[in-house]
């Protein structure tokens, strides 16, 4: 079964209308999650914009915690690819990385290209967990926090500060590396942090080469910022209230606006796995979830459609993070009867159907 | 449908044609006049009529686009916009690029830098471009297997066919170098490149890699010529640069992007670097016209805020100093990557002005305007929106008089604009914006009005205010449909993305698998730009080699 209106099982098409119904109703609808093929978050583009909706990635707190110090200051970075390739050092900030794959691929390899290509990778920590199954060199972070800790390593770097701190060694070791590379997740760095960071980057290239890398969020959020960047000319949080898309990283929080009672409808976009959301059934509620998912039931909303997942039941254009770019993903088996994107432009269709005939009866 | 446009002034220079006239159309093609009833019959009466514009140079796509959206979102307005596209009118979105190039009478555009790495969200966005045809350039020239070849000097054909597996794997419309070997010699350590400097590692030049990217393109049969972004872009001395890769090229066909950003002639030549420009736009003109196997494209420069995008690391290293505001990106890609940094052309600063200047004088001094194109740089040099104006100023002296009045007086003491008389016809501007971009691109049915071109077609009322005149179309026809009525868009629809026809080599195809697994862990189908990837069917369309 693929589609439930109210806990019980129907077609498509009946749930469709039952979708358009709750939607086309709505004061003030939010379109959430977003964790998706981009086809289907292009459609949720498309579909927020013809019912005035906002829009709110559940990537959007890692996404937020880049795009602040991005438009206050700018960035360097560079790929995983690159990293690997020709990196002579490489500074893990912070706990999480190290659960990441990337971490075993800069451990596992040496530079292969560029001007420090053959030598030594050394692999540095700041705040990490001390895992001692990666060798590397660990620095704690200060009481302050990782974002502290970053600014008195920048602080040591400029000459600010000096003597013989643990972070004076550190500094040195990143000042005389040829191809350095800092490995952050920007939701656990935070906004200050990263800003800090992005900082620290810019002055180490007045003497050598030092790039960030930030880890992708898992809920594709890098590959659904190009897409609301090239749809709305802004970044994803926006809302279409007054017909022209409006970027409001705080009044946008679909959260917030659910806690607070501003919005009065939801529709969750969650083809592929994502952290179901606490408000999910707290109002009226529509749910685009993958196949075979725990949501994929009728009673996690007031109506839902289970959707192909792509890469599996399913193709679709997803991040890879490994490329750090998007790329397509075939259905890896047969693929499911609903697609998301299909889904939500059937939807905005009947909302457009009714909106035709209310125009033409009003004529 | 059978259409006839009649009482209309008939611009197309490549018929020889420039009195009023009549533009007949069937099926979405120019067809012969014909004595049979038109369906539609268009009154161009006291308007000029001529082929739809051609865009060759425009960052409308890609990776470094999207960055300079979120580093500068304050960059063009948004307009509500109750009926019609839902995002025509989000300042700076792919639909608000391809409504106010219609709205402008072009309808054909190609992005110059699509890194194959990122090939797929390049193609994605492009094809969110609506109205338009589009298509991007591939560029290589920085890619670490093109340079290992090359470092290992593999003959011509193992180049030619990586080339032409990148071209067919990201589906570009044709091949851009930039800075070739500068990315990577700034990744080296390097500050500065120029076509002789050895480029770290590889004991390579930025001539040897792009002579190699020449030949390729020529024994592909590519329709456009290698598309070159030079070294020491925008410095004094850049001349240099430009001279020297002309002459690099060997009478083979190249084009060169922005060549105002080259037209920097060093000032004071006992302090090279301290003693500022002066226009060098007469001797770029000199060199071109002894080397017919090139053409240009201008990078005019607009007044006002802007966001420089480019590949050219290197550059855009150094240009982060010039930073307005005080913010920039770089990105060390998996071969260029990106630099993107914000900048004021100020009308009243010596710079801005000497470059806007140089623009100008590159165009009015050219003797052809075929290979003379006219662009911005998009956004680099300006927006494209000020394609109009920029028409005014070439079409009309006294409007270029009065802007001069208000500029630096560094445009009279360092550039030979003041003292240029011409003013261009309609039939140059036709040469500047429609044929000349079409043969370059190698577009046989586009930028003129002949029996069996493609039935995209502008009409403009005549004004005197020629701003007004080119900003807003009377009426503009894709294939022959109506897709602007008075400067307002009337109807969306799909473009074609255009894309090269071109084979890869199976022997190539096996080496490259092999060589991204060890690259990046995965293949070429990472690579890949699937029909299946794109909300609607028939995308793309193919555009032939050269025989």
């Amino acid at each position: 079964m693929a589609a439930w209106v109210k806990g019980g099982a129907t077609d498509a098409d009946a749930a469709v209308e039952a979708a358009a119904t709750l939607l086309a109703s709505a004061q003030n609808a939010v379109l959430a999650g977003l964790c998706a093929e981009l086809s289907a978050v292009r459609a949720a583009y498309h579909l927020a914009d013809a019912i005035g909706a906002s829009v709110d990635p559940v990537a959007g707190p890692s996404l937020y915690a880049e795009l602040g110090p991005l438009s206050r200051t700018g960035a360097m970075t560079t790929t995983p690819a690159e990293a690997v390739g020709r990196a002579d050092a490489v500074l893990i900030v912070g706990n999480v990385p190290w659960d990441r794959p990337i971490v075993q691929d800069i451990a596992g390899a040496q530079a292969t290209r560029g001007r420090a290509a053959g030598s030594e990778r050394v692999i540095l920590s700041l705040g990490g967990p001390r895992n001692g199954a990666t060798r590397h060199v660990a620095y704690p972070a200060e009481a302050g926090g990782l974002a502290v800790s970053i600014a008195h390593l920048r602080a040591f770097l400029k000459g600010n500060l000096g003597g013989e701190a643990a972070y004076a060694d550190l500094a040195r070791r990143l000042s005389t590396a040829q191809y350095g590379v800092v490995l952050y997740d920007p939701a656990e760095t935070g906004e200050l942090g990263v800003e800090m960071l992005q900082g620290m980057i810019k002055d180490l290239n007045e003497v050598t080469r030092f790039f960030g890398l930030p880890l992708s969020d898992p809920f594709q959020g890098r590959a659904l910022l190009q897409l609301a960047a090239w749809t709305t000319g802004q970044a994803p949080r926006v809302g279409f209230g007054r017909h022209v898309p409006e970027h409001d990283p705080w009044r946008f929080d679909s959260a917030r606006q659910i806690a607070a009672g501003e919005a009065d409808a939801a529709l969750w976009l969650a083809s592929l796995p994502a952290p179901r959301p606490d408000w999910l059934g707290t109002l009226p509620s529509v749910a685009i979830v993958g196949v075979g998912s725990p949501e994929a039931g009728g009673d996690v909303a007031d109506v839902v459609f289970a959707v192909g997942v792509p890469g599996e039941t399913a193709g679709g254009s997803l991040w890879d993070e490994r490329r750090a770019a998007i790329t397509y993903a075939p259905a890896s088996g047969p693929t499911a009867e609903l697609s998301a994107a299909g889904i939500l432009t059937a939807i905005q269709d009947r909302i457009q159907q009714r909106l035709g005939q209310k125009k033409g009866a009003a004529c | 449908m059978l259409i006839r446009i009649h009482g209309g002034r008939v611009v197309d220079p490549t018929a020889g044609r420039d009195a009023v006239g009549e533009v007949w159309i069937e099926n979405g093609r120019v067809v012969a006049v014909s004595d049979r009833a038109p369906d539609r019959t268009i009154d161009a009466t006291g308007c000029v009529v001529m082929a739809g514009g051609v865009e060759v140079h425009s960052h409308i796509a890609g990776g470094n686009v999207v960055m300079s959206r979120l580093l500068l979102p304050e960059l063009y307005a948004s307009e509500a916009a109750p009926e019609g596209h839902p995002f025509a009118h989000a300042g700076g979105s792919a639909a608000w690029i391809g409504a106010n190039y219609a709205r402008m009478g072009y309808t054909l555009a190609v992005e110059p830098a699509m890194p194959p790495a990122n090939a797929l969200a390049t193609q994605l966005e492009l094809a969110d471009i609506p109205l338009l045809d589009r298509g991007a350039l591939t560029v290589m020239g920085n890619d670490d297997h093109l340079l290992q070849l090359l470092r290992a000097r593999e003959g011509k054909a193992a180049v030619r066919d990586l080339v032409a597996l990148s071209v067919a794997t990201s589906r570009g419309l044709g091949v851009k170098c930039i800075n070739a070997g500068g990315a990577s010699a700034f990744k080296d350590g390097m500050l500065k490149l120029s076509l002789d400097d050895e480029i770290p590692v590889y004991g390579l030049s930025t001539r040897k890699i792009m002579g190699a990217l020449l030949d390729a393109v020529e024994e592909i049969g590519v329709p456009h010529p290698l598309h070159v972004h030079c070294n020491n872009l925008g410095i004094p001395g850049a001349d240099e640069s430009f001279v020297d890769t002309l002459e690099a090229a060997e009478g083979r066909r190249i084009h060169f992007a922005h060549a105002q950003f080259y037209g920097y002639g060093v000032a004071d030549p006992e302090n090279p670097l301290t003693g500022g420009f002066r226009s060098a736009a007469e001797r770029i003109t000199e060199a071109m016209e002894a080397h017919p196997n090139a053409t240009y494209d201008v990078g005019q420069v607009a007044f006002g805020q802007t966001v420089t995008i480019s590949l050219d690391i290197l550059r855009q290293f150094a240009g982060r100093k010039g930073a307005n505001p005080k913010k920039w990106i770089l990105t060390a890609g998996d071969a260029e990557g990106g630099g993107v940094v914000p900048f004021l052309y100020k009308p009243r600063g010596p710079v801005s002005s000497l470059q806007w200047a140089i623009g100008l004088e590159l165009m009015l001094l050219s003797k052809e305007p075929e290979r003379t194109i006219l662009t911005t740089d998009h956004p680099n040099g300006g927006p494209f929106t000020d394609y109009p104006r920029i028409i005014h100023f070439l079409m009309d002296k006294e409007e270029r008089d009065r802007e001069i009045a208000g500029l630096h007086k560094v445009i009279a003491e360092r550039s030979g604009l003041c003292a240029i008389e011409r003013e261009y016809s309609f039939s140059e501007i036709a040469q500047l914006t429609r044929s000349g971009p079409a043969k370059l691109l190698g577009l046989a049915d586009r930028g003129h009005l002949r029996e069996g071109a493609r039935a995209d077609v502008a009409v403009y009322r005549d004004d005197p205010d020629r701003t007004a005149m080119f900003a807003r179309a009377k009426l503009v026809l894709k294939d022959g449909e109506t897709i602007v009525e008075d400067g307002e868009v009337v109807a969306w629809r799909s473009g074609r993305t255009l894309e090269l026809a071109v084979e890869s080599d199976k022997a190539m195809v096996a080496r490259s698998e092999t060589y991204l697994q060890d690259r990046f862990g995965t293949g070429l189908k990472s690579f890949a730009v699937p029909d299946e990837a794109f909300p609607k069917p028939d995308v793309f369309a193919e555009v032939a080699c050269r025989t």
